[in-house]
Protein backbone atom coordinates (compact mmCIF):
# COMPACT_ATOMS: atom_id res chain seq x y z
CA UNK A 1 0.00 0.00 0.00
CA UNK A 2 1.12 3.55 -0.88
CA UNK A 3 1.78 6.14 1.76
CA UNK A 4 -1.41 7.91 1.51
CA UNK A 5 -0.44 9.68 5.36
CA UNK A 6 2.89 9.71 6.14
CA UNK A 7 4.13 11.39 9.81
CA UNK A 8 7.87 11.83 10.36
CA UNK A 9 9.50 13.47 13.41
CA UNK A 10 5.73 14.74 15.50
CA UNK A 11 6.59 16.26 18.13
CA UNK A 12 4.01 17.93 20.28
CA UNK A 13 4.67 20.20 23.39
CA UNK A 14 2.35 21.34 26.24
CA UNK A 15 4.82 24.39 28.09
CA UNK A 16 8.04 23.92 28.90
CA UNK A 17 7.96 20.54 30.34
CA UNK A 18 9.12 17.16 28.57
CA UNK A 19 7.49 16.75 24.76
CA UNK A 20 3.65 14.99 24.77
CA UNK A 21 4.92 13.70 21.17
CA UNK A 22 8.66 13.07 20.60
CA UNK A 23 10.00 12.83 17.30
CA UNK A 24 6.91 10.34 16.09
CA UNK A 25 7.02 8.62 12.56
CA UNK A 26 4.67 6.36 10.77
CA UNK A 27 2.88 5.77 7.66
CA UNK A 28 -0.87 4.70 6.63
CA UNK A 29 -2.00 3.43 3.64
CA UNK A 30 -4.70 3.82 1.83
CA UNK A 31 -8.00 2.00 3.33
CA UNK A 32 -5.88 0.58 6.29
CA UNK A 33 -6.60 0.74 9.85
CA UNK A 34 -3.41 1.65 11.96
CA UNK A 35 -3.93 1.69 15.77
CA UNK A 36 -2.35 3.48 18.25
CA UNK A 37 -2.27 1.46 21.94
CA UNK A 38 -0.53 2.82 24.80
CA UNK A 39 -0.93 3.75 28.66
CA UNK A 40 -2.91 6.87 29.92
CA UNK A 41 -0.73 9.90 28.98
CA UNK A 42 1.31 8.03 26.10
CA UNK A 43 0.82 10.70 23.77
CA UNK A 44 -2.08 9.05 21.51
CA UNK A 45 -4.14 11.92 21.71
CA UNK A 46 -1.67 14.71 20.93
CA UNK A 47 -0.56 12.68 18.04
CA UNK A 48 -4.30 12.52 16.73
CA UNK A 49 -4.96 16.35 17.20
CA UNK A 50 -1.66 17.06 15.57
CA UNK A 51 -2.60 15.61 12.68
CA UNK A 52 -6.17 16.99 12.56
CA UNK A 53 -4.72 20.01 12.98
CA UNK A 54 -6.32 21.07 16.26
CA UNK A 55 -2.72 21.52 18.16
CA UNK A 56 0.39 22.77 17.37
CA UNK A 57 3.21 20.41 16.14
CA UNK A 58 6.72 19.59 14.48
CA UNK A 59 7.63 17.56 12.28
CA UNK A 60 6.19 16.91 8.95
CA UNK A 61 2.31 15.70 8.04
CA UNK A 62 1.87 14.76 4.54
CA UNK A 63 -1.16 13.59 3.57
CA UNK A 64 -2.01 12.23 -0.41
CA UNK A 65 1.17 13.78 -1.62
CA UNK A 66 0.60 17.36 -0.06
CA UNK A 67 2.51 18.31 2.82
CA UNK A 68 0.02 19.89 4.88
CA UNK A 69 1.70 20.60 8.47
CA UNK A 70 1.18 24.33 8.78
CA UNK A 71 -2.30 24.13 7.45
CA UNK A 72 -6.10 24.46 9.91
CA UNK A 73 -7.98 22.18 11.29
CA UNK A 74 -10.46 23.20 8.90
CA UNK A 75 -8.52 22.88 5.67
CA UNK A 76 -7.01 19.50 6.85
CA UNK A 77 -11.79 18.78 7.55
CA UNK A 78 -11.74 19.93 3.72
CA UNK A 79 -9.27 17.34 2.65
CA UNK A 80 -10.81 14.85 4.09
CA UNK A 81 -8.92 14.60 7.66
CA UNK A 82 -11.50 13.99 10.42
CA UNK A 83 -11.20 13.81 13.92
CA UNK A 84 -13.75 12.14 16.00
CA UNK A 85 -12.64 13.27 19.60
CA UNK A 86 -11.71 10.99 22.83
CA UNK A 87 -15.29 12.06 24.88
CA UNK A 88 -17.18 11.89 21.56
CA UNK A 89 -17.36 15.79 21.66
CA UNK A 90 -21.07 15.87 20.51
CA UNK A 91 -23.13 19.61 20.95
CA UNK A 92 -25.84 18.49 23.70
CA UNK A 93 -28.03 21.27 22.88
CA UNK A 94 -28.08 20.61 19.07
CA UNK A 95 -30.52 18.13 18.30
CA UNK A 96 -29.07 14.46 16.41
CA UNK A 97 -29.87 15.95 12.50
CA UNK A 98 -28.18 19.43 13.83
CA UNK A 99 -24.78 17.61 15.12
CA UNK A 100 -24.66 15.51 11.67
CA UNK A 101 -25.56 18.75 9.76
CA UNK A 102 -22.69 19.93 11.72
CA UNK A 103 -20.23 17.22 10.78
CA UNK A 104 -21.31 17.84 6.75
CA UNK A 105 -20.62 21.65 7.16
CA UNK A 106 -17.97 21.96 4.62
CA UNK A 107 -20.18 19.70 2.13
CA UNK A 108 -22.78 21.22 -0.66
CA UNK A 109 -26.48 20.88 0.52
CA UNK A 110 -26.99 17.97 -1.51
CA UNK A 111 -23.89 15.98 -0.61
CA UNK A 112 -24.99 17.00 3.19
CA UNK A 113 -27.89 15.46 2.73
CA UNK A 114 -27.01 12.32 1.34
CA UNK A 115 -24.50 11.54 3.91
CA UNK A 116 -26.93 12.46 6.21
CA UNK A 117 -28.86 9.66 4.83
CA UNK A 118 -26.10 7.47 4.76
CA UNK A 119 -24.98 7.67 8.25
CA UNK A 120 -28.69 7.24 9.26
CA UNK A 121 -28.78 3.87 7.34
CA UNK A 122 -25.57 2.80 9.02
CA UNK A 123 -26.58 3.69 12.71
CA UNK A 124 -30.57 3.11 13.07
CA UNK A 125 -30.23 3.73 16.70
CA UNK A 126 -29.64 7.15 16.25
CA UNK A 127 -31.91 7.38 13.23
CA UNK A 128 -35.26 6.76 15.30
CA UNK A 129 -33.79 9.70 17.67
CA UNK A 130 -32.69 12.10 14.93
CA UNK A 131 -34.78 15.30 16.40
CA UNK A 132 -33.93 14.49 19.36
CA UNK A 133 -31.53 16.67 21.53
CA UNK A 134 -27.97 14.79 21.62
CA UNK A 135 -27.42 14.98 25.69
CA UNK A 136 -30.82 12.24 25.87
CA UNK A 137 -28.75 9.81 23.71
CA UNK A 138 -27.22 6.63 25.80
CA UNK A 139 -23.60 6.67 26.08
CA UNK A 140 -23.61 3.85 22.88
CA UNK A 141 -25.78 6.48 20.97
CA UNK A 142 -23.73 9.53 21.77
CA UNK A 143 -20.45 7.33 20.28
CA UNK A 144 -22.37 6.37 16.90
CA UNK A 145 -23.66 10.03 16.49
CA UNK A 146 -19.87 10.87 17.00
CA UNK A 147 -18.61 8.58 14.39
CA UNK A 148 -21.50 9.21 12.43
CA UNK A 149 -20.85 12.90 12.41
CA UNK A 150 -17.71 12.29 11.13
CA UNK A 151 -18.54 10.29 8.76
CA UNK A 152 -20.87 12.80 7.51
CA UNK A 153 -17.83 14.86 6.38
CA UNK A 154 -17.07 12.11 3.52
CA UNK A 155 -13.65 11.37 4.49
CA UNK A 156 -10.90 9.62 3.00
CA UNK A 157 -9.20 9.72 6.45
CA UNK A 158 -11.00 9.04 9.66
CA UNK A 159 -9.25 9.49 13.42
CA UNK A 160 -10.93 7.62 15.70
CA UNK A 161 -10.39 8.37 19.37
CA UNK A 162 -10.75 5.38 22.04
CA UNK A 163 -13.92 4.96 20.30
CA UNK A 164 -14.82 2.18 23.25
CA UNK A 165 -14.37 4.35 26.44
CA UNK A 166 -16.91 4.13 28.92
CA UNK A 167 -19.33 1.72 26.28
CA UNK A 168 -20.54 -1.14 28.02
CA UNK A 169 -19.06 -5.00 26.07
CA UNK A 170 -22.04 -5.12 23.98
CA UNK A 171 -22.16 -1.37 22.52
CA UNK A 172 -18.58 -1.62 21.95
CA UNK A 173 -19.16 -5.15 19.44
CA UNK A 174 -21.62 -3.01 18.30
CA UNK A 175 -19.65 0.11 17.35
CA UNK A 176 -16.88 -1.86 16.16
CA UNK A 177 -18.74 -4.22 13.91
CA UNK A 178 -20.16 -1.01 12.12
CA UNK A 179 -16.91 0.33 11.56
CA UNK A 180 -15.65 -2.83 10.36
CA UNK A 181 -18.71 -2.47 7.96
CA UNK A 182 -17.77 0.71 6.92
CA UNK A 183 -14.23 -0.92 6.28
CA UNK A 184 -15.30 -3.36 3.95
CA UNK A 185 -17.58 -1.00 1.89
CA UNK A 186 -14.92 1.71 1.15
CA UNK A 187 -11.36 2.80 0.90
CA UNK A 188 -11.45 5.01 4.01
CA UNK A 189 -8.17 5.13 5.77
CA UNK A 190 -8.92 4.56 9.76
CA UNK A 191 -6.38 5.77 12.67
CA UNK A 192 -7.29 4.17 15.67
CA UNK A 193 -6.73 4.74 19.64
CA UNK A 194 -7.79 2.49 21.85
CA UNK A 195 -6.76 0.77 24.95
CA UNK A 196 -9.03 -1.94 24.27
CA UNK A 197 -6.58 -4.56 22.41
CA UNK A 198 -9.09 -7.20 22.19
CA UNK A 199 -11.53 -5.39 19.64
CA UNK A 200 -8.83 -3.35 18.35
CA UNK A 201 -6.73 -6.61 16.44
CA UNK A 202 -10.01 -7.25 15.00
CA UNK A 203 -10.23 -4.13 13.20
CA UNK A 204 -6.79 -3.26 12.27
CA UNK A 205 -3.80 -4.17 10.21
CA UNK A 206 -1.01 -2.49 11.58
CA UNK A 207 -0.21 -1.99 15.64
CA UNK A 208 1.94 0.85 17.13
CA UNK A 209 3.03 0.95 20.50
CA UNK A 210 3.39 4.10 22.60
CA UNK A 211 5.09 5.18 25.93
CA UNK A 212 5.80 8.40 26.99
CA UNK A 213 5.38 10.07 23.81
CA UNK A 214 7.98 7.93 21.40
CA UNK A 215 6.52 4.92 19.59
CA UNK A 216 8.51 1.44 21.09
CA UNK A 217 7.11 -1.07 19.03
CA UNK A 218 5.23 -1.81 16.34
CA UNK A 219 2.83 -5.30 15.29
CA UNK A 220 0.80 -6.42 12.63
CA UNK A 221 -2.48 -7.44 13.72
CA UNK A 222 -2.17 -11.02 12.37
CA UNK A 223 1.00 -11.43 14.73
CA UNK A 224 -1.47 -10.28 17.51
CA UNK A 225 -3.95 -12.97 16.96
CA UNK A 226 -2.01 -15.75 18.50
CA UNK A 227 -2.32 -15.23 22.44
CA UNK A 228 0.98 -15.72 23.29
CA UNK A 229 1.83 -13.54 21.32
CA UNK A 230 -0.44 -10.80 22.04
CA UNK A 231 0.59 -11.17 25.89
CA UNK A 232 3.89 -10.43 25.13
CA UNK A 233 2.67 -7.78 23.30
CA UNK A 234 0.87 -6.32 26.44
CA UNK A 235 3.92 -7.22 28.95
CA UNK A 236 6.65 -5.66 26.75
CA UNK A 237 4.41 -2.30 25.68
CA UNK A 238 1.23 -1.74 27.66
CA UNK A 239 1.63 -3.23 30.84
CA UNK A 240 -1.14 -5.53 32.65
CA UNK A 241 -4.13 -2.99 32.83
CA UNK A 242 -4.74 -3.28 29.37
CA UNK A 243 -6.07 -6.46 28.04
CA UNK B 1 -53.04 54.92 41.62
CA UNK B 2 -54.36 51.25 39.95
CA UNK B 3 -55.79 53.15 37.00
CA UNK B 4 -51.92 53.45 36.10
CA UNK B 5 -50.90 50.36 36.29
CA UNK B 6 -51.41 49.01 33.02
CA UNK B 7 -50.54 51.50 31.23
CA UNK B 8 -47.66 51.56 32.81
CA UNK B 9 -47.08 47.83 31.97
CA UNK B 10 -47.53 48.32 28.69
CA UNK B 11 -44.96 51.33 28.33
CA UNK B 12 -42.41 49.06 30.01
CA UNK B 13 -42.86 46.46 27.59
CA UNK B 14 -42.22 48.71 24.88
CA UNK B 15 -39.21 49.92 26.75
CA UNK B 16 -38.42 46.30 27.50
CA UNK B 17 -38.56 45.34 24.08
CA UNK B 18 -35.79 47.84 23.23
CA UNK B 19 -33.56 46.96 25.99
CA UNK B 20 -34.18 43.27 24.87
CA UNK B 21 -32.71 44.39 21.35
CA UNK B 22 -29.41 45.81 23.37
CA UNK B 23 -29.52 42.48 25.27
CA UNK B 24 -29.47 40.48 22.66
CA UNK B 25 -26.50 41.65 21.18
CA UNK B 26 -24.56 42.22 24.20
CA UNK B 27 -25.43 37.70 24.58
CA UNK B 28 -24.86 36.72 21.09
CA UNK B 29 -21.24 38.64 21.53
CA UNK B 30 -21.01 36.73 25.05
CA UNK B 31 -21.94 33.20 23.92
CA UNK B 32 -19.92 32.44 21.33
CA UNK B 33 -16.43 34.54 21.62
CA UNK B 34 -17.31 34.77 25.22
CA UNK B 35 -16.19 38.58 25.80
CA UNK B 36 -18.66 40.92 27.20
CA UNK B 37 -18.50 44.22 24.76
CA UNK B 38 -18.38 47.61 26.87
CA UNK B 39 -18.33 49.17 23.72
CA UNK B 40 -21.70 48.75 22.76
CA UNK B 41 -23.65 51.11 24.19
CA UNK B 42 -21.08 53.66 22.72
CA UNK B 43 -20.63 52.39 19.32
CA UNK B 44 -24.47 52.35 18.94
CA UNK B 45 -24.66 55.77 20.17
CA UNK B 46 -22.11 56.82 17.71
CA UNK B 47 -24.29 55.61 14.70
CA UNK B 48 -26.98 57.62 16.06
CA UNK B 49 -25.08 60.56 16.10
CA UNK B 50 -24.40 59.33 12.58
CA UNK B 51 -27.81 58.95 10.93
CA UNK B 52 -28.00 62.72 12.74
CA UNK B 53 -25.27 64.49 11.06
CA UNK B 54 -26.07 62.52 7.67
CA UNK B 55 -29.85 63.68 7.66
CA UNK B 56 -29.58 66.59 9.44
CA UNK B 57 -27.00 68.70 7.09
CA UNK B 58 -24.19 68.85 9.59
CA UNK B 59 -21.96 66.13 7.26
CA UNK B 60 -24.75 65.53 4.32
CA UNK B 61 -28.44 66.29 3.73
CA UNK B 62 -29.25 62.88 2.53
CA UNK B 63 -32.75 60.99 3.68
CA UNK B 64 -33.61 59.66 6.71
CA UNK B 65 -33.67 56.06 4.93
CA UNK B 66 -30.12 57.00 3.38
CA UNK B 67 -28.60 58.22 6.52
CA UNK B 68 -29.89 54.85 8.24
CA UNK B 69 -28.33 52.76 5.74
CA UNK B 70 -25.11 54.01 5.71
CA UNK B 71 -24.89 54.17 9.62
CA UNK B 72 -26.01 50.24 9.87
CA UNK B 73 -23.22 50.33 7.11
CA UNK B 74 -20.57 52.22 9.45
CA UNK B 75 -21.66 50.00 12.20
CA UNK B 76 -21.13 47.17 10.51
CA UNK B 77 -17.83 48.37 9.82
CA UNK B 78 -17.02 49.26 13.15
CA UNK B 79 -17.97 45.91 14.53
CA UNK B 80 -15.29 44.30 12.04
CA UNK B 81 -12.78 46.40 13.22
CA UNK B 82 -13.02 45.88 16.70
CA UNK B 83 -13.39 42.01 16.71
CA UNK B 84 -10.35 41.74 13.89
CA UNK B 85 -8.25 43.68 16.24
CA UNK B 86 -9.30 42.12 19.24
CA UNK B 87 -9.79 38.21 17.85
CA UNK B 88 -6.24 37.46 18.83
CA UNK B 89 -6.94 38.32 22.52
CA UNK B 90 -10.20 36.41 21.96
CA UNK B 91 -8.52 33.15 21.86
CA UNK B 92 -6.20 33.86 24.29
CA UNK B 93 -7.88 35.55 27.24
CA UNK B 94 -11.72 36.74 27.98
CA UNK B 95 -10.84 39.01 30.31
CA UNK B 96 -8.39 40.80 28.14
CA UNK B 97 -10.63 41.39 25.27
CA UNK B 98 -13.30 42.35 27.50
CA UNK B 99 -11.17 45.30 28.54
CA UNK B 100 -9.98 45.88 24.75
CA UNK B 101 -14.10 46.67 24.65
CA UNK B 102 -13.76 49.06 27.22
CA UNK B 103 -10.98 51.23 25.30
CA UNK B 104 -13.10 50.84 21.99
CA UNK B 105 -15.56 52.05 23.65
CA UNK B 106 -13.54 55.27 25.07
CA UNK B 107 -12.95 55.91 21.56
CA UNK B 108 -16.36 55.59 20.15
CA UNK B 109 -17.25 57.96 23.07
CA UNK B 110 -14.75 60.10 22.03
CA UNK B 111 -14.78 59.98 18.19
CA UNK B 112 -18.87 61.23 18.96
CA UNK B 113 -17.83 63.97 20.86
CA UNK B 114 -14.99 65.18 18.16
CA UNK B 115 -17.39 64.61 15.52
CA UNK B 116 -20.71 66.03 16.87
CA UNK B 117 -19.77 67.98 19.85
CA UNK B 118 -20.89 67.95 23.29
CA UNK B 119 -24.26 69.29 22.68
CA UNK B 120 -27.72 67.38 23.42
CA UNK B 121 -29.62 67.14 19.87
CA UNK B 122 -32.99 66.37 18.34
CA UNK B 123 -32.93 63.26 15.97
CA UNK B 124 -36.83 63.62 14.46
CA UNK B 125 -37.31 60.05 13.42
CA UNK B 126 -40.37 59.92 10.72
CA UNK B 127 -42.42 57.75 13.07
CA UNK B 128 -46.13 57.99 12.47
CA UNK B 129 -47.89 60.18 15.28
CA UNK B 130 -51.35 58.97 16.20
CA UNK B 131 -52.80 57.76 19.37
CA UNK B 132 -55.73 55.31 20.21
CA UNK B 133 -57.36 53.53 22.72
CA UNK B 134 -57.79 50.23 23.02
CA UNK B 135 -59.52 48.78 25.73
CA UNK B 136 -59.03 52.06 27.82
CA UNK B 137 -55.23 51.68 26.94
CA UNK B 138 -53.72 54.60 25.33
CA UNK B 139 -51.52 53.11 22.10
CA UNK B 140 -49.23 55.23 20.34
CA UNK B 141 -48.00 55.32 16.93
CA UNK B 142 -44.11 55.07 18.46
CA UNK B 143 -45.85 52.02 20.59
CA UNK B 144 -46.54 50.04 17.83
CA UNK B 145 -43.63 51.43 15.58
CA UNK B 146 -40.86 49.65 18.61
CA UNK B 147 -43.29 46.58 18.78
CA UNK B 148 -43.19 45.96 15.16
CA UNK B 149 -39.60 46.70 14.40
CA UNK B 150 -38.92 44.71 17.71
CA UNK B 151 -40.90 41.56 16.68
CA UNK B 152 -39.66 41.32 13.72
CA UNK B 153 -35.89 41.95 14.53
CA UNK B 154 -36.09 39.55 17.38
CA UNK B 155 -38.22 36.99 15.18
CA UNK B 156 -35.58 37.62 12.29
CA UNK B 157 -33.12 36.58 14.75
CA UNK B 158 -34.55 33.86 16.20
CA UNK B 159 -34.81 32.00 12.95
CA UNK B 160 -32.01 32.58 11.56
CA UNK B 161 -30.54 31.19 14.93
CA UNK B 162 -32.77 28.48 15.11
CA UNK B 163 -32.74 26.88 12.12
CA UNK B 164 -30.35 27.50 9.49
CA UNK B 165 -27.07 26.30 9.18
CA UNK B 166 -25.10 29.37 10.26
CA UNK B 167 -27.48 29.12 13.26
CA UNK B 168 -26.57 25.81 13.80
CA UNK B 169 -22.59 27.01 13.57
CA UNK B 170 -23.72 29.73 15.97
CA UNK B 171 -25.28 27.95 18.77
CA UNK B 172 -22.71 24.56 18.08
CA UNK B 173 -19.39 27.32 18.69
CA UNK B 174 -20.90 28.73 21.58
CA UNK B 175 -21.59 25.22 23.58
CA UNK B 176 -18.62 23.61 22.20
CA UNK B 177 -15.73 25.19 19.95
CA UNK B 178 -14.02 22.54 20.36
CA UNK B 179 -16.59 20.19 18.80
CA UNK B 180 -17.25 23.40 16.06
CA UNK B 181 -13.38 23.30 14.89
CA UNK B 182 -13.24 19.34 14.63
CA UNK B 183 -15.87 19.66 12.36
CA UNK B 184 -14.04 21.93 10.42
CA UNK B 185 -16.31 25.28 11.34
CA UNK B 186 -14.11 28.54 10.99
CA UNK B 187 -14.98 30.00 14.81
CA UNK B 188 -13.58 33.65 13.79
CA UNK B 189 -16.56 33.83 10.52
CA UNK B 190 -19.17 32.61 12.92
CA UNK B 191 -17.75 35.15 16.01
CA UNK B 192 -17.74 38.39 12.77
CA UNK B 193 -21.47 37.17 12.13
CA UNK B 194 -22.21 37.75 16.18
CA UNK B 195 -20.45 40.53 16.40
CA UNK B 196 -21.79 42.38 13.63
CA UNK B 197 -25.88 41.14 14.37
CA UNK B 198 -24.92 42.91 17.57
CA UNK B 199 -24.07 45.96 16.24
CA UNK B 200 -27.29 46.43 13.93
CA UNK B 201 -28.80 45.17 17.03
CA UNK B 202 -27.55 48.30 19.00
CA UNK B 203 -28.34 50.33 15.96
CA UNK B 204 -31.96 49.64 15.81
CA UNK B 205 -32.25 49.92 19.65
CA UNK B 206 -30.56 53.33 19.67
CA UNK B 207 -32.37 54.59 17.37
CA UNK B 208 -35.63 53.52 18.45
CA UNK B 209 -35.15 54.93 22.21
CA UNK B 210 -33.68 58.49 21.01
CA UNK B 211 -37.52 59.78 20.09
CA UNK B 212 -38.07 59.28 23.83
CA UNK B 213 -35.34 61.38 24.60
CA UNK B 214 -32.52 63.55 22.98
CA UNK B 215 -29.59 62.73 21.73
CA UNK B 216 -26.20 63.41 23.72
CA UNK B 217 -23.15 61.84 23.93
CA UNK B 218 -24.07 59.44 26.61
CA UNK B 219 -27.70 58.83 26.08
CA UNK B 220 -27.29 55.33 24.28
CA UNK B 221 -24.61 54.51 26.71
CA UNK B 222 -27.20 54.85 29.78
CA UNK B 223 -29.93 53.10 27.64
CA UNK B 224 -27.13 49.99 27.44
CA UNK B 225 -27.07 49.99 31.31
CA UNK B 226 -30.29 49.08 31.12
CA UNK B 227 -30.10 46.43 28.07
CA UNK B 228 -27.01 45.08 30.59
CA UNK B 229 -29.15 44.43 32.97
CA UNK B 230 -31.67 42.75 30.78
CA UNK B 231 -29.05 40.46 30.01
CA UNK B 232 -27.80 39.47 33.37
CA UNK B 233 -31.48 38.81 34.29
CA UNK B 234 -31.33 36.53 31.53
CA UNK B 235 -28.56 34.87 32.26
CA UNK B 236 -25.85 36.75 29.61
CA UNK B 237 -26.27 33.17 27.84
CA UNK B 238 -29.68 32.78 27.04
CA UNK B 239 -30.91 35.00 23.63
CA UNK B 240 -34.60 34.10 24.83
CA UNK B 241 -33.48 35.34 28.70
CA UNK B 242 -32.63 38.52 27.03
CA UNK B 243 -35.25 39.22 25.58
CA UNK B 244 -37.47 38.08 29.08
CA UNK B 245 -35.00 39.96 31.08
CA UNK B 246 -35.53 43.22 28.83
CA UNK B 247 -39.20 43.60 29.23
CA UNK B 248 -39.34 42.94 32.57
CA UNK B 249 -36.14 45.84 33.25
CA UNK B 250 -38.70 48.14 31.32
CA UNK B 251 -41.65 47.75 33.52
CA UNK B 252 -40.12 47.05 36.66
CA UNK B 253 -38.56 50.62 35.85
CA UNK B 254 -41.29 51.65 35.20
CA UNK B 255 -43.02 51.32 38.14
CA UNK B 256 -40.39 51.86 40.04
CA UNK B 257 -39.77 55.26 38.93
CA UNK B 258 -44.04 56.07 38.60
CA UNK B 259 -44.71 54.42 42.29
CA UNK B 260 -41.42 54.93 44.35
CA UNK B 261 -38.76 57.61 42.85
CA UNK B 262 -37.73 58.57 39.78
CA UNK B 263 -34.34 59.66 41.23
CA UNK B 264 -33.34 56.43 42.20
CA UNK B 265 -34.70 54.38 39.19
CA UNK B 266 -30.77 53.39 38.56
CA UNK B 267 -30.19 52.21 42.31
CA UNK B 268 -33.14 50.61 42.16
CA UNK B 269 -31.51 49.06 38.63
CA UNK B 270 -28.12 47.69 40.07
CA UNK B 271 -30.47 46.53 42.92
CA UNK B 272 -31.90 44.29 40.99
CA UNK B 273 -29.19 42.88 39.07
CA UNK B 274 -27.93 41.81 42.33
CA UNK B 275 -30.79 40.21 43.41
CA UNK B 276 -31.26 38.36 40.05
CA UNK B 277 -27.45 37.71 40.65
CA UNK B 278 -28.23 35.57 43.70
CA UNK B 279 -32.20 34.21 42.88
CA UNK B 280 -31.19 33.26 39.27
CA UNK B 281 -27.60 32.92 38.81
CA UNK B 282 -28.06 31.16 35.31
CA UNK B 283 -30.89 33.58 34.76
CA UNK B 284 -34.60 33.72 35.10
CA UNK B 285 -35.16 30.98 31.80
CA UNK B 286 -32.32 28.73 33.58
CA UNK B 287 -33.17 25.10 32.13
CA UNK B 288 -31.96 21.11 33.73
CA UNK B 289 -29.75 19.78 30.77
CA UNK B 290 -29.09 21.20 27.49
CA UNK B 291 -30.62 24.48 25.96
CA UNK B 292 -31.89 25.07 22.24
CA UNK B 293 -30.68 28.68 21.98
Amino acid sequence: MSDFLKIENLSVAYGAGAPAVNRVSFTVGKGAVVALLGANGAGKSSIMKAISGLTPATGTTTFEGEDISGLRARARVARGIVYVPEGREIVGGLSVRENLILGGYQKTASDRKKRIEMVLDLFPEIAEKVDRQAWRLSGGEQQMLAIGRGLVADPKLLLLDEPSLGLAPLLVRRVFDRLAMIRKESDLAIVLVEQNLAVTIRLCDELHFLRGGRIVGHSSATELKDVTARQQAIDAYLGAAVA
Amino acid sequence: MIYDLFPLIWSGMITGCLYALGALGLVMIFKCSKVVNFSHGNVAGLTAFLVYGLSSGMLLSLSWGAAVLLAMLAAIAIAFLIYSIISPLVFESDLTSTIATLGFGLIAQGVTLLVFGADIVALDLPIPRFAISVLGLLVTGYDLTVLVVALVTIGALFVVIDYTKLGIAFRAISANPFAAEVCGLNLKSVHYFAWITAALLGVIGALLIVPTTFLSVTTVATFMLQAFAAAVIGGFASLPGALVGGILVGVMMNLFTFYVSPEYSSTFLLAAILVALNIFPNGVLQKVGGSRV
